[in-house]
């Protein structure tokens, strides 16, 4: 439905008009746009921007000073990264109760920065599929987003 | 305005408080200690993108985050 194609100008303006109110709308109704909205507001420039860009964003653990890689998901999208940036080790570790991904993303960037072992001890650890680790871009009018990944556009 | 964000399955629930006005302050308080109480985690942002964990409640924070006990998934 809002695929990327080619459209006038002025048509375009509308659809941008459009976004925005969808934004807006979301931004009160919808949990997952609430979640992700929370978690831009909560995430350093660096780690937006890679965010943005590829859907998963990286942490440094603030006891071992690790890198991990936080996609997009609720569970098992936490990787622990090696020297080449390659996935190590999945750690899967999400807060109680059923919250959105944006939710979960935050508490796992917050528990890695400030509590990283404690983070661990809880956690589960898996072997991470190799291809998932590059993550993939949330696009408008992708599948699995929908509407929701104008978000991540520049407003 | 002061807000403490309580992440749930709505997203999040935010709760507003005069910093200036005591019996708000008590009441922002109050449910600090009952969601440490519970097991969550309370954070604030020092900087963009940087955070840190509360222990205590502070008057003086401009959003504290709360989420709850972390498990193994």
């Amino acid at each position: 439905m809002f695929g990327i194609r080619r459209v006038p100008i002025a048509r375009r303006s509308r659809l941008e008009a459009l976004r925005g109110l969808y934004i807006h709308y979301y931004d009160e109704k919808d949990p997952h746009v609430r979640g992700l909205r929370l978690l831009h507001a909560w995430l350093s420039p660096p780690q937006l921007e890679q965010f943005n860009a590829k859907g998963h964003f990286d942490v440094i653990g603030c006891v071992t000073g690790r890198r991990y890689r936080i996609l997009y998901g609720t569970q098992m999208n936490v990787h622990e990264l090696d020297d080449a940036g390659h996935p190590k080790i999945g750690w899967c570790f999400v807060p109680e109760g059923r919250l959105v991904p944006g939710d979960v993303m935050l508490a796992q960037k917050i528990a890695l920065e400030t509590s990283e072992i404690r983070a661990l001890s809880v956690a589960i650890n898996f072997v991470p599929k190799r291809k998932t680790c590059g993550g993939s871009p949330i696009l408008p009018g992708s599948s699995t987003t929908g509407l929701r990944g104008y978000l991540l556009q520049p407003l | 305005m002061p807000t403490q964000i309580v992440m749930n399955h709505n997203g999040d629930t935010r709760h507003y408080f005069d910093a200036n006005d005591a019996a708000a302050l008590a009441k922002a308080e109050e449910r600090f200690k009952q969601l440490a109480g519970e097991g969550f985690t309370a954070a604030v942002r020092t900087k963009p993108g940087e955070v840190a964990r509360l222990n205590s409640f502070n008057p003086n924070a401009e959003e504290t985050i709360f989420f709850a006990r972390l498990v193994g998934g």
